[in-house]
């Protein structure tokens, strides 16, 4: 019984420790997010949020994104508004969120030259969560890594309704940018 | 005769035109209304960032019912600057709008900002559109 409490207490520590070594994170808290849903010949409706989290672990290529709903910023206020109270309703549901994999991701092989990656994952806002893939460039420069892409999502994956009083104005397919900034 | 009708025509016109101004107006005023500008709010709540953290730690939704969207005063001290954002107490990262200069690490300060969520991958609460007090 004695042996197996201190095998046990061995493995966790032996567990810990590989963590600490092999697990280089990268993070950023400056992550910018953009989605755009802009119809042609109607204003621009489009949003940035300029504080997203994200966390990678550059072993194994995970990748996590927070952003607070409430940052994102329009130009127009009552866009604004109407984004947090009618649409993702940001009282309730206060953050979307990504986490996913970096698919055959090695920081040893990154350069100064984005390459591209696949980046597959799940995406949470709303209340709801739906798969996402999109191809990511990566690069690095000394303890630098830095991730570019987007993809598209519908509002009603998300359980998003547009009106139809607005449904002219605002795109089905709303068109999502993300630039991380990642260090050590 | 002719003259009166023509003043009775001017009139209408130009109480339409009145009208059509003022909901012209009143319906941009509407449409286009002014950003919030959470430096010139009054602060609903003025709390410490220990004790910020701390209620968002034993339970984020009944703390974003208290805070979020709430415009905030923060004391606490600086324990880091990167970029746009101060960071106090290691525990509540505070967003500006504006380039800011160094604050001074270690330094006790009053911020006002707009309370935006609990941000789990770090363990921070975050605060945007923030000034120094």
């Amino acid at each position: 019984m004695k042996t197996r409490f201190l095998e046990f207490i061995l493995c966790m520590v032996f567990i810990l420790v590989s963590a600490c070594f092999y697990g280089q994170k990268y993070s950023t808290r400056t992550g910018n997010l953009k989605f755009e849903a802009s119809m042609s010949s109607f204003e621009e409706v489009a949003a940035e949020n300029k504080t997203a989290s994200a966390v990678l672990e550059s072993s194994k290529g995970d990748l996590a994104v927070l952003a607070l709903m409430k940052g994102f910023r329009f130009k127009v206020a009552l866009m604004e508004e109407h984004f947090n109270e009618n649409y993702v309703e940001s009282d309730k549901y206060p953050k979307a969120s990504f986490k996913g994999k970096i698919e055959g991701f090695d920081a040893s092989k990154l350069s100064t030259d984005a390459k591209s990656f696949t980046v597959t994952g799940e995406l949470t806002l709303h209340g709801k969560t739906k798969k996402v893939t999109d191809v990511a460039k990566i690069s690095k420069a000394g303890d630098t890594i830095t991730i570019i892409g987007g993809f598209d999502v519908k509002p009603g994956d998300f359980d998003i309704e547009i009106p139809k009083l607005v449904s002219k104005k605002v795109s089905e397919k709303i068109a999502v940018t993300y630039n991380l900034i990642l260090s050590k | 005769m002719f003259i009166l009708i023509e003043m009775k025509m001017k009139k209408r016109i130009i109480i339409t035109l009145v009208f059509l101004i003022g909901t012209g107006a009143l319906l941009y005023g509407f449409l286009y209304k002014e950003a919030r500008d959470v430096s010139n709010e009054a602060s609903a709540f003025t709390v410490t960032a220990k004790k910020l953290s701390d209620e968002y730690l034993a339970n984020t939704v009944h703390a974003d019912a208290k805070y979020l969207n709430k415009t905030i005063d923060l004391n606490g001290v600086v324990t880091d600057v990167k970029d746009s954002l101060v960071i106090i107490n290691h525990k509540v990262v505070c967003g500006f709008d504006t380039a800011i200069g160094n604050p001074g690490i270690n330094k006790n300060i009053t911020i006002k900002g707009r309370c935006i969520g609990f941000d789990e991958l770090f363990g921070e609460v975050k605060l945007d559109q923030c000034t120094i007090k």
